[in-house]
């Protein structure tokens, strides 16, 4: 077992890590907003810490601070993405479906510039040596892993609230559901927010658990990714971005052995996922339950 | 703030930004058609560039799986281009059967259908780099024969250069332009293909085969994000497998600044963003890569349908 651990330690935290950016998307998703704008959050998160972990200037602070520097960090990088959530989030919530995915996509572009020519952030070689939190990959669990379970939280107490009907409400049809009393802006830009903040923490703790950052954090490539572990997992449940990061994830290490064409069977398998699975994983498992549960009762 | 200066930047604006509007069209055309952004479009451009400089070199560069593949024939640029860029169609519609049929017949969400031409895209751009590798490589210098690499002029005593490849840039989108609109506009196929853009059902109803021209479209779709492939490719050299993302996000901003599913749209869309990188200042040329999207960004604000789209409509 420890074998197992020391092995596909780092595969599993990576899951969940990948997992809470599919939650990011999840939370805008649920107020019928698509959002690609979390892997720009991401980004930034992960230069607050990077930046805040390695700086000179800030030497005297971490070595007062220790361990809870890192709270800090993440403390910071929240801060920063909520108030540039709202600033983005309530000039580009005008616009929907598509032109908001587009206009998140600019978002996430024009962030990716600008830290590319921002001197502090490193410009194109990034941010080395991010001091590390613990002496085993594994043990970033402890960072991720609670801040998953509180993300997981608050979407099972937000679906089970007057938020959230609110939410689904906007969802299901924003102008009948302004026309029955709901603030739809009020409530897609906290979506939004609960998205953009959650993607900002965690950058913040990913970046020393990659112990590097740089811009490559933050591509187009990456935003589509955590949009596919949403839409293959399951985007009207809970459990769906786990289940999309896990499968996303983990399929170039299990293809491992094919080497250079992994990729294109990559590429086969979201194309027949969406072919085959459009309700996602946790739609397919759920109108397979469902028809378990039918054949049983007929017979 | 010069005029050689003004007109410099104008030339090198209008040659590039017209070729972003070729490429550009080929999403304006599928999404007219379907309602869908096809996000394999980057990676067919990419593919039009490799498959032009294999017929017009004769080999596909020295790493990968074909290394040592020696075409065994070699084509003047010219007709290379085009076969690269009619190749690039089938490639278009291959597309189409691969990413867009499958989820029509199935009536998928639409958004699926994003994520499935993005796999399709994944799929493309990685046999490339396994094909052909992943090195940079570049169009040698003669491929265009004897023509001089460029034209130097003076005005007011500043020198103004007109590169060859710019005039072939924007004499190769012009006649493109030219013949899409003469075909949309002037054809039966040209009306089917409005008709079918207006509403598919009704169409379908009038006796237009509708199933035929979404293949058509992505036919022509391709042709053009080939040919473009390789027209921007000979300016700047090919940048590997992964050369059509960046300009695959560009495109997109190109239609959304000229209002999704416009075609004049495109085209306008397509020479303001040329023009705005070309008349960046040259001590920000760094941030050239952001002028297409901060111009979409405030764009959007502004005016959320485009430059030239309709009205949004709301539902009621």
């Amino acid at each position: 077992m420890s074998g197992f651990f020391e092995n596909y330690g780092f595969l599993l935290v990576t899951i969940v890590q990948q997992a809470l950016l599919g939650l990011s998307i999840y939370f805008p998703l649920m107020a019928g907003q698509l959002s690609l704008a979390s892997i720009g959050f991401y980004s930034l998160g992960g230069y607050v810490a990077a930046i805040m972990g390695t700086h000179p200037a800030l030497a005297p602070l971490r070595e007062a601070l220790g361990f809870w520097m890192f709270p800090l960090e993440w403390l910071g990088a929240l801060v920063l993405s909520v108030i540039l959530g709202i600033a983005v989030g309530y000039p580009a919530l005008r616009l929907r479906g598509i032109y908001l995915a587009l206009a998140t996509v600019a978002f996430v572009q024009v962030v990716n510039v600008a830290v590319l020519n921002m001197p502090i952030a490193g410009g194109a070689v990034g941010i080395f040596g991010i001091p590390q939190a613990f002496e085993s990959r594994l043990d970033y669990i402890w960072f991720f892993g609670p801040l998953f379970l509180f993300a997981l939280f608050l979407v099972w107490r937000i679906g089970n609230m007057g938020r959230g009907l609110a939410f689904f409400a906007v969802r299901e049809d924003e102008l009948a559901a302004g026309a029955m009393g709901v603030a739809t802006t009020g409530n897609k830009v906290t979506a939004f927010v609960l998205g953009c903040a959650l993607a900002g923490v965690t950058g913040a703790m990913s970046a020393p658990f990659l112990n590097t950052w740089n811009a490559r954090q933050g591509t187009f490539d990456a935003s589509v990714t955590c949009l596919a572990y949403v839409l293959i997992g399951g985007s009207r449940s809970i459990w769906g971005p786990l289940c999309g990061a896990a499968l996303l994830v983990s399929l170039p290490e299990l293809l491992r052995p094919l080497k250079d064409s992994r990729m294109i069977l990559n590429g086969v398998v979201l194309v027949a996922a969406c072919v085959y699975l459009p309700q996602g994983i946790m739609g397919g498992l759920a109108a397979l339950r469902s028809r378990l549960a039918g054949r049983g009762g007929a017979a | 703030m010069d005029f050689a200066w003004l007109l410099q930047s104008l030339l090198n604006g209008l040659s590039i930004g017209s070729v972003y509007a070729v490429f550009a069209l080929g999403y304006t055309l599928v999404f007219s058609i379907l309602g869908i952004i096809n996000f394999a479009h980057g990676a067919v451009f990419t593919l039009g560039a490799y498959l032009t400089y294999a017929l017009a070199v004769g080999h596909f560069g020295i790493n990968g799986l074909l290394a040592d593949w020696t075409m065994p024939v070699t084509l003047p640029f010219v007709p290379a281009l085009i076969l690269g860029a009619l190749l690039s169609g089938l490639a278009g519609m291959a597309v189409e059967r691969l990413a867009f049929k499958p989820l029509r017949k199935r009536g998928a969400d639409p958004l699926l259908a994003l994520v499935s031409s993005l796999g399709v895209a994944l799929i493309v751009v990685n046999l490339i780099q396994y094909l052909v590798g992943a090195e940079i490589y570049s169009f040698p210098a003669d491929i265009f024969g004897d023509l001089p690499m460029a034209v130097i002029f003076k005005i007011g005593g500043k020198p103004v250069a007109v590169r060859t490849i710019q005039i072939i840039l924007f004499g190769a989108s012009l006649v493109m332009l030219a013949g899409l609109g003469w075909f949309i506009g002037r054809t039966r196929g040209g009306k089917a293909l409005r008709a079918t853009a207006e509403n598919a059902d009704t169409a379908s109803l009038l006796g237009i085969s509708v199933n035929r021209f979404i293949l058509g479209t992505f036919f022509i779709s391709g042709l053009l994000g080939g040919l473009s492939g390789t027209l921007i490719g000979v300016s700047f050299g090919v940048a590997g497998p992964y050369f059509g993302v960046s300009y695959g996000l560009k495109g997109l901003a190109v239609i959304v600044l000229g209002g999704l599913g416009s075609i004049p749209g495109a085209v306008l869309g397509g020479l303001v963003i040329g023009l705005g990188e070309a008349f960046l200042p040259s001590d920000m040329s760094s941030y050239k890569e952001a002028v297409a999207f901060v111009l979409l960004f405030a764009i959007l604000l502004i005016r959320p349908q485009g430059l030239l789209g309709g009205r949004l409509e709301q539902k009621v």
